[in-house]
C-alpha cells in the first residue's frame, strides 16, 4: 500500500466514524446547524492534513480539538463572541465558586421544580450559556468526555474543567428554575 | 472535610473523577450531612434530565457522503487517479479494443469489488414515518445480498415500530415482520437515552429488540470498531 493508502485506511478507522460527535459539538458550539455542518467540514480537512501528526487510536478528542477551534475560528470571523471575550478565568477562577459556594446552594423545592421541565426548556437553557460552560457541559453530558479528555480538547487545566462544569450546572439550574417559576406564574 | 470544601469536589465526586482519597472523604463528609447529600442527590438529578433531554445531533447524510466521499479510503474522486488504478484502466482499455477488434465485448463492471466490510450494516432509523419504507429496502437489501449481517439501531421516532402493539398506516402490526427479521438474524436495537427522554417503559417494546446505552455511541461503536457500513433511513 502506498503512504497516502495507508493514511486513508487509518483515517476512515479512526477519525470518520467520530462525524456525530463532531457535528455534534459544532451544533452546540455555533448554535446553528448549516453553521455546524460548515465547520465540520472544515475541521475535517484541517485534521485530514494534519493527520500524519496524529499518534494514538483515540482519535475523538483530538478531532472535536479541531472542530473546537474551527467553530470560534468562524465565531470570530463572524464578530460574534467567542470564548475569550465572555469570560474572564482570573475574575472566575475557583476561589470564586468556593467562596460562593454555599450561599448558593439551591433549595429542595428549586430543585423539584426544574425535575419537571421539558426537552424545549432544557435545551433553551444550555444554549443560553456561556460558551465555556456550554461546552463544559456538552462534552461532559452528551459526548461523556472525562475531564481530562475535556482539558486536552479545550487546552486547559483539569482545575480549570472541575471549575467549569461545577459552575456551568449551577447555572443551568437557576436559569432552569427561573424559567420554570416564570411558566407556573404564567400558567403556561 | 467541611460544606464548603465537599461543595468543591462535589462535581467530581458525581462524575467518577475523584481520586479514591477524595472520593472517600466526601462520602465521610455526605454520611454525616443531610444538606449536601441532598445537593448531591441534585447534582445526580440535573445530570439525568440532560442526559435525558438533550442528545447527540446526528451528521446530516449529505455531510456524510461528503466527507466519506473526499477523505475515505474508497473514495472515488481519489482512486481514480491512484496510478494503479490508471494502469488497470489503460489496460482494460487495450484489452477492450482487442476484444472489440476480435468481435468479442464483454460488458465489465465499472466499479471495484466492495470490500468485505460491506457485509456488515448498520441501518440507522430515526424517524417512525420512514420505518416501513426502511423495511421494505431490508427486505430487498436481504434478498439481494442473503449474506449481509445487518444491525437496525433505532433512535428518536424511529423506535415507534419496535413498541409492543405498533402498526403500521395500513393496519398492520410490525411485531410479525421484525419477528421475521429477527429470524433471518437481523438484531434490532434501541436507544435507552430516546426511552428516558420519551419517557417510555423498557418493557414496551417487543421482545426482539434489545436495549443499548445510546443510540449514537453504538452506530459510532459498530462503525469505528466492527467496520460496519452505515445507512440512514
Amino acid at each position: 500500500m502506498s503512504s497516502e493508502e495507508v493514511k486513508r485506511e487509518r483515517f476512515e478507522r479512526l477519525v470518520l466514524p467520530h462525524m456525530d460527535s463532531a457535528f455534534g459539538l459544532a451544533v452546540w458550539l455555533l448554535r446553528s446547524e448549516s453553521e455546524a455542518e460548515e465547520a465540520v467540514q472544515e475541521a475535517y480537512l484541517r485534521a485530514f492534513r494534519s493527520f500524519h501528526g496524529f499518534r494514538g487510536e483515540h482519535a475523538r478528542p483530538w478531532l472535536l480539538g479541531i472542530v473546537r477551534n474551527t467553530c470560534y475560528t468562524l465565531l470570530a470571523q463572524d464578530r460574534r463572541v467567542g470564548p475569550a471575550e465572555e469570560f474572564n478565568e482570573e475574575s472566575h477562577g475557583e476561589e470564586a465558586v468556593a467562596a460562593g459556594a454555599v450561599l448558593s446552594f439551591p433549595s429542595n423545592p428549586e430543585a423539584a421544580l426544574i425535575q419537571d421541565a421539558d426537552r424545549e426548556l432544557v435545551r433553551a437553557c444550555l444554549r443560553a450559556l456561556p460558551a465555556e460552560f456550554r461546552e463544559a457541559l456538552v462534552l461532559r453530558e452528551i459526548h461523556e468526555c472525562s475531564y481530562r479528555e475535556i482539558a486536552s480538547i479545550v487546552e486547559v487545566p483539569i482545575g480549570t474543567v472541575m471549575s467549569r462544569i461545577a459552575r456551568g450546572r449551577r447555572r443551568l439550574e437557576s436559569e432552569l428554575a427561573s424559567r420554570m417559576t416564570q411558566k407556573k406564574s404564567t400558567g403556561t | 472535610m467541611n460544606c464548603s470544601e465537599t461543595y468543591r469536589l462535589l462535581n467530581g465526586y458525581v462524575d467518577g473523577e475523584l481520586e479514591l482519597g477524595g472520593s472517600l472523604a466526601v462520602e465521610e463528609h455526605l454520611a454525616g450531612c443531610p444538606r449536601c447529600r441532598a445537593r448531591e442527590a441534585n447534582l445526580r438529578s440535573l445530570g439525568s434530565l440532560m442526559r435525558g433531554h438533550v442528545e447527540l445531533d446526528a451528521a446530516p447524510e449529505r455531510l456524510r457522503a461528503r466527507l466519506r466521499e473526499r477523505y475515505g479510503a474508497r473514495s472515488s474522486t481519489w482512486q481514480r487517479w491512484r496510478p494503479w488504478h490508471i494502469a488497470f484502466a489503460a489496460t482494460s482499455l487495450a484489452a477492450l479494443t482487442l476484444a472489440a477488434w476480435i468481435g468479442i465485448v464483454e460488458i465489465v463492471g465499472q466499479r471495484a469489488p466492495l470490500s468485505k466490510s460491506a457485509g456488515k450494516v448498520v441501518y440507522h432509523i430515526t424517524n417512525s414515518s420512514t420505518a416501513s419504507a426502511a423495511l421494505r429496502t431490508l427486505r430487498n437489501h436481504l434478498e439481494a445480498s442473503p449474506d449481509v449481517t445487518v444491525v437496525v439501531v433505532a433512535h428518536n421516532e424511529g423506535i415507534d415500530f419496535l413498541l409492543r402493539g405498533a402498526r403500521d398506516s395500513s393496519g398492520q402490526l410490525y411485531e410479525g415482520t421484525v419477528r421475521g427479521f429477527k429470524e433471518r438474524g437481523v438484531d434490532f436495537r434501541v436507544c435507552n437515552n430516546t426511552l428516558v427522554r420519551r419517557k417510555i417503559d423498557s418493557r414496551d417494546i417487543v421482545p426482539e429488540a434489545t436495549l443499548v446505552p445510546s443510540g449514537i455511541a453504538e452506530i459510532s461503536r459498530l462503525q469505528g470498531q466492527e467496520g460496519y457500513t452505515y445507512m440512514r433511513l
